[in-house]
């Protein structure tokens, strides 16, 4: 065997073999990937022209502006999402009738993709700023509904039947027992609607809105201004990702740091 | 624990078969009176061409069978989907092995893998867009491109999970690298690559009609926006049906045994 002298290990050659260094070295390979794409393919920009357009879309106030639009929207479908998700799970989770009533119906929802409720929802409500919202809530409903109805299904049994045995009401038993329980369900499910109601909201942008990202995007397409689409699409990516990183993961691990390990929550 | 599991079971077995008929009869129940709202919504609530009545839906779906469309477009799809399968474990495997087997090839691919399986589908149909125009290999990379990083985490799961046990052995025992993969590697990573392609299957179907719907000419994403351009919402609602259909048929009758004859060898787990 040759005998290998073992350099010491000095401070780049530790950086570029620990976690971190994986992680710069992923970025760095990802962005040199881009880089030669862009440059061997016509219709793709490179990173440092969608840098530029950034700017200037950033300081003419059309970024702002569009994601303001979009986001009003994604907001407002969520909210109902949530509501009427939560309810109809909550029931799901507690009865049996009302199971065997709406368990099919739910699933099928939770099959249709979001593209077919974005053409459903502009064939049905037109160019008006309720297409997204539609978009968005029916997209969105069906997964909550599940995540929420397994964790009620999830809650302790011998507590509901001990709590129901002591005569609680069910409107305490549902404040005081199922919904703390399902809340990491709850956010699960909501975390995986952010990502489903943000494709369905571009979608019903992109074919029917007078404004907002979906919209912005769309007419760079349609003006085969390929640095623009490619952008735009690059703006919508980078806000979703920065959103689940940033915020909903962060959320997630403050809410349920009591816990002794974070709930792996159920996909789709 | 698992005592009292078994015992609930057993003495379930028997409440069931009288209740499994009032469980049918709820479900029964329930599309009835979905139907019957639906029903009533369009002829009462919005106009018809807002929302078409369930015959004129089911009309449409008649139609879509008899000229033989539905056959077509859904082979279309459904080759478009597997191709996209195969390119995704070809890309998804090597990645997982790496990831499974290495910490820092786990950091490197940690982000990207997760960027990639956690955007939204727009992203796959305009990429494939911008890449390919309106060909057959947009919805193919689509597919790609959504199911890989599924295959990836759960290969590089399967082999972490791997017997280090059975492995060293294989070593005491002089077994060649090769023997070691074809009999401990390959096996234990097989039903993983499945279990990737089976997560991640509603979501690769989706992606490929979003696709399809931006750009194709032809293919079930392909049909749905035929109808919207005319539009038709009854032909929206019967091709979305044929689509559901589809998906929770291949869960149920496809995926699901499949799964379970891979998985086998596996201890039951004790949950209820």
């Amino acid at each position: 065997m040759t005998t290998h002298v073992v350099a010491p290990r000095t401070w780049p050659l530790r950086f570029a073999a620990s976690d971190a260094g994986a992680q710069t070295a992923s970025v760095l390979v990802g962005l040199v990937l881009w880089q030669l794409l862009g440059m061997g393919v016509e219709r793709i920009p490179v990173p440092s022209e969608v840098l530029s357009f950034f700017w200037e879309e950033l300081t003419s106030g059309v970024l702002f502006a569009a994601f303001y639009n979009t986001l009003d929207g994604f907001t407002i479908g969520l909210a109902i999402a949530l509501v009427v998700g939560i309810a109809l799970g909550i029931a799901i989770g507690l009865s049996d009738l009302v199971r065997a009533f709406c368990n099919d119906i739910v699933l099928v929802g939770l099959a249709v993709p979001g593209v077919i409720w974005a053409l459903l929802a502009i064939l049905w409500y037109g160019f008006s700023w309720k297409a997204p919202v539609a978009a968005v809530a029916l997209t969105a409903t069906p997964f909550i509904a599940v995540n929420v109805a397994q964790g009620v299904k999830a809650t302790s049994r011998d507590l509901i039947r001990m709590s129901r045995s002591f005569g609680v009401p069910m409107h305490k038993r549902i404040r005081h027992l199922v919904l703390p329980s399902v809340m990491d369900y709850v956010f699960a499910g909501f975390r995986f609607a952010v990502i489903m109601g943000w494709n369905a909201v571009l979608l019903a942008e992109w074919f029917g809105g007078r404004d907002g990202v979906g919209y912005q995007t769309r007419t760079f397409y349609d003006s085969n201004d390929f640095t623009g689409f490619v952008s735009w699409v690059v703006f919508f990516i980078v806000f979703i990702v920065l959103l689940d990183r940033l915020v909903l993961e962060r959320v997630a691990r403050r809410t349920f740091r009591w816990r002794a390990q974070p709930a792996e929550g159920g996909g789709h | 624990m698992s005592d009292v599991a078994l015992g609930s079971h057993v003495g379930g077995h028997r409440l069931t078969v009288s209740r499994r008929w009032r469980r049918a009869g709820l479900v029964v129940a329930g599309w009835v009176a979905f139907l019957g709202f639906w029903t009533f919504a369009s002829h009462n609530l919005v106009n018809p061409f807002i929302l078409p009545t369930p015959a004129t839906v089911a009309e449409e779906m008649a139609d879509i069978v008899t000229s033989g469309e539905l056959f077509e477009h859904f082979q279309w799809s459904l080759m478009k989907t597997l191709a996209g399968f195969a390119l995704a474990v070809a890309i998804g495997l090597p990645i997982g092995f790496l990831m499974g087997r290495s910490r820092w090839w786990r950091a490197f691919f940690h982000m990207p893998v997760t960027v990639a399986g956690n955007i939204p589908g727009i992203t796959y149909a305009v990429m494939a867009l911008v890449i390919f125009g309106i060909a057959l290999e947009g919805p193919i990379l689509a597919v790609a491109l959504i199911s890989m990083p599924y295959i990836a985490i759960n290969v590089a799961a399967g082999l972490d999970g791997i017997d280090r046990g059975l492995e060293k052995m294989s070593h005491v025992f002089r077994r060649s690298g090769r023997q070691i993969a074809r009999h401990v590697l390959v096996p234990t990573v097989i039903p993983f690559v499945f279990a990737g392609v089976r997560l991640s299957f509603a979501l690769a179907w989706k992606v490929e009609a979003i696709t399809e719907v931006f750009g194709s000419s032809n293919g079930v994403g392909y049909m749905i926006r035929q109808s919207y351009d005319r539009f038709s919402v009854a032909g929206i609602l019967a091709w979305m049906f044929f689509f559901v259909f589809f998906i929770l048929l291949m869960e149920r009758f496809v995926l699901q045994p499949a799964e379970k004859r891979l998985f086998r060898w596996r201890p039951k787990e004790a949950t209820a």
